[in-house]
């Protein structure tokens, strides 16, 4: 799961000026014909710099995503549940190791980025530094904030990268039960009991604002960056994510009787675009900075997981083999 | 820190904000070959990262026969694996391949053969070859290929380097279809949706 | 007439098993040492939670009530599980040892079940047969690769082996009705499946560093067949069905 946007605040786009005109002409060339560019071809600092910042930042997501939702699996209610979601976390995971691998193949090694998402060097999805308090919560994340990834990632497939194309193509068929499951879930728990349903109601009052910030920073305080939609590493702006997932799930919502706590929240008809309260951006940059309510935990837990896995892959390393960089 | 997971709770996370700076505990690396249906070629499937063979292969079976189906799995260490160039358009890789490769000394070994057919596929297996060295390999199936199709870039690596599945335990993949709470279809809830709006009219 | 007491008591340990030992180890998924081998291992547990709820159906067919109900509403002292699964998983070598130690027997077993006398449980465990051959590759790959690698890795397996053996001991407990399940053919009984189970053992222990105790010195730790349990298992199923318990009727 991934929630985009804040990937290319602050990016310098400089440097272009020291790679080579000819090749950076084929290079832009070939992606204008649709083509993928694989780990083997030429191309410029930059978009390899970009590319493994954004494809390693969605792979933390899922690492980090698992945590929330994995709260809930010892306590899903029956086995139908317990055994989805015991699928569904596990596939989360799976999705962690095929964009690992995928940036891999830029340069970085996997290491390297768990290290990086351990001091807190890289960023991941800010919607999981909050907290999942209840059953129902477990429900939202299932179903809206799957939903917003998969906006994100139905757009990133149409990217020029080879290797995080394929990889999205496995993410998404993955997913297709992912999706449906969150929903059923939800609907359950609007057509059961008062109890079910006040707890479905709470859990949307108080995910509506991150998940309002899901898709980062709106466009007018965004950074835009004309090179990284041409190169197709960008695939659209931050209000076009956020608003086809309004178009897409409010009336899905409303249609189970919950309400959306933002009275302004509405399809305006001249603009074909959502009006919505703007969402607290300063609040967003105060919790992806360390200060949200689960920041310290999660990173915590990845800390305790690789310190105590430390003997497992020492007792693992043979002299025999050695990193290298995957194929493709 | 109390968390509100109690999973987390039994961890007894350590409470420091730093940690000691880990060597960086590099594994090898293995290519991932998979069978859908038998009698279908394999196709490359992605990397795994493992100490050996055996693990690559455990490894290799969860992460990419977990949701689909499988017949056959193998694995290589991606250093074993002798890469060819690239080519493009009509251009294929086999127009830069000799016509004959002299036969070295001792005895021939069996190498498997991989294609890439189109830019931004995976790597299909397109069988076995026996020779000496790869290069004599692949100038032997030169004719075979240099009129077809262009191919893009050809792998090539040594049988006795892959780390393939038994034929016993091909019935590890046998309950995948039996799986249902994975598929889409089993959340269908159309009808409650509309019981539901019926009701509140 | 098959006696439907002896093949009950049967189901039940076996689905209670699974149940608990399938949870313990899902309490791994996003905590493993190594991604991939987080993946593998959650795979397993969701494996075993599969396999249970399947003969938990196999009870309901019997007339017993539906799985979610006898998964999610008895208590402690209604398990027949043995104490080896409820413990607490501890690092990983203890959750690994004990995989090893119970997914040995429980491959044993299924294999002799799949001649039971009992046709749909004969038809469960040769459809399983797969899931648990990959459960033991696994577990005899990782002891082996452990049990000689580093003198920390080998000293922490052999510190979990000795801790586990006698609870292990306890997969065995015989059942009150275990001349009935032998000489119906339901299943071939508990000190067969010991024998063999100490067999595979033995052999993949020998193939490391490590050293199995002398089981003719150990007290097996039974109790758990009888639903005498350690007090870790409450807490378990408190926490299972903490969210199933708000409203057992509701639909969730």
């Amino acid at each position: 799961m991934y929630g985009g946007g804040n990937t290319f605040e602050h990016i310098k786009t400089n440097g272009l000026e020291n790679e080579d005109p000819q090749k950076l002409a084929q290079f832009e060339a070939r992606i204008q014909r649709g083509e993928k560019i694989e780990p083997n071809d030429w191309m410029p600092q930059l978009y390899r710099k970009q590319l493994i910042r954004m494809i390693e930042q969605h792979a933390h997501s899922e690492i980090i995503g698992a945590l929330p939702e994995g709260t809930w699996i010892t306590r899903a209610p029956g086995f139908k549940r317990k055994l989805a979601l015991m699928a569904k976390v596990q596939d989360e995971v799976g999705h962690a190791q095929l964009l690992y691998s995928a940036a891999e193949t830029l340069g970085k090694s996997r290491e390297q980025m768990i290290d990086d998402l351990i001091n807190g060097k890289s960023k991941y999805s800010n919607i999981f530094n909050y907290p999942a308090f209840t059953w129902a919560d477990s429900c939202f994340i299932s179903w809206l904030v799957d939903a917003g990834a998969i906006v994100n990632q139905l757009a990133n497939a149409r990217g020029s990268y080879g290797p995080y194309c394929r990889a999205l193509e496995r993410i998404c068929a993955e997913e297709s039960f992912h999706l449906k499951y969150g929903h059923h879930c939800v609907i359950h728990m609007a057509t059961g009991s008062q109890k079910q349903r006040d707890m479905m109601q709470e859990a949307i009052t108080r995910w509506w604002p991150p998940m309002m910030h899901f898709f980062g920073p709106s466009d007018k305080i965004s950074v835009h960056s004309e090179i990284l939609m041409r190169w197709k590493v960008k695939m659209g702006s931050n209000d076009d994510m956020r608003n086809q997932f309004l178009d897409m799930y409010v009336p899905k919502i409303r249609e189970l009787g919950f309400t959306i706590p933002d009275e302004n929240l509405k399809k305006n008809e001249t603009t074909g675009r959502w009006d919505y309260t703007e969402p607290d951006w300063e609040e967003f940059k105060r919790v992806i900075n360390g200060d949200g309510p689960c920041n310290k935990e999660r990173l915590a837990v990845r800390r305790t997981a690789e310190e105590r896995g430390r003997w497992v892959r020492k007792a693992l390393l043979a002299p025999k083999t050695e990193y290298v960089a995957p194929l493709a | 820190m109390e968390s509100l997971d109690p999973r987390v709770n039994r961890l007894q996370l350590s409470q420091r904000e730093l940690t000691s700076k880990a060597p960086l505990d590099q594994l090898g690396t293995y290519e991932v070959f998979s069978q859908l249906r038998d009698g279908k070629p394999y196709f490359h499937v992605g990397p795994v990262h493992a100490p050996n063979r055996e693990m690559a292969f455990l490894f290799a079976k969860e992460q990419f026969s977990r949701r689909q189906t499988c017949t056959g799995l193998f694995v290589v260490e991606t250093r074993k694996i002798m890469v060819s160039r690239f080519t493009e358009g009509e251009d294929t890789v086999y127009n830069y391949i000799e016509d004959s490769v002299e036969a070295e000394e001792g005895q021939e070994n069996s190498y498997e053969l991989f294609h890439l057919k189109k830019r931004g596929k995976q790597h299909e297996h397109i069988g076995t070859i026996e020779c000496t060295s790869a290069e004599e390999g692949l100038s032997l199936v030169k004719s075979e290929f240099i009129n077809e199709k262009p191919i893009y870039n050809i792998w090539i690596v040594k049988t006795s380097d892959i780390e393939f599945n038994q034929e016993e335990d091909k019935i590890i993949w046998n309950t995948l279809p039996d799986k249902k709470f994975r598929e889409a279809l089993a959340y269908k809830a159309a009808d409650k949706i509309k019981e539901f709006k019926e009701r509140s009219l | 007439m098959i006696n439907q007491e002896a093949l009950k008591e049967l189901l039940y340990k076996m689905a209670d098993d699974q149940l608990i030992l399938g949870h313990r180890n899902s309490e791994w998924t996003g905590f493993g040492p190594l991604l991939e081998e987080d993946i593998a291992f959650s795979s397993m547990a969701q494996d075993k939670v599969g396999q249970s709820q399947a003969l938990y159906q196999l009870l309901y067919d019997l007339g017993e009530s539906d799985p979610d109900t006898v998964a999610f509403m008895r208590n402690a002292d209604q398990f027949h599980n043995s104490r080896l699964v409820e413990l607490p998983n501890g690092e990983y070598d203890f959750s690994l040892v004990r995989h090893f130690l119970f997914d040995t027997a429980e491959a044993l077993r299924f294999e002799m079940l799949t001649s039971s006398s009992y046709p749909p449980l004969a038809q469960l465990a040769t459809k399983i047969k797969g899931e648990l051959r990959y459960h033991t590759m696994h577990a005899n790959i990782w002891i082996k690769q452990l049990g000689s690698a580093t003198d920390e890795s080998v000293s922490r397996l052999q510190h979990s082996l000795n801790e586990l053996i006698p609870y292990a001991l306890g997969i065995f407990e015989p059942s009150p009705h275990e001349d009935q399940i032998i000489t119906e053919g339901i299943f071939q009984g508990e000190e067969l499946l010991k024998d063999q189970w100490l067999d595979a053992v033995t052999q993949l222990i020998s193939k490391t560093s490590l050293e199995l105790p002398d089981i003719t010195l150990i007290n097996p730790v039974f109790g758990g067949r009888i639903g005498e349990h350690t007090m870790h298992l409450q807490p378990l199923l408190d926490e299972m069905s903490e969210v199933f318990k708000i409203d057992p009727t509701a639909d969730w």
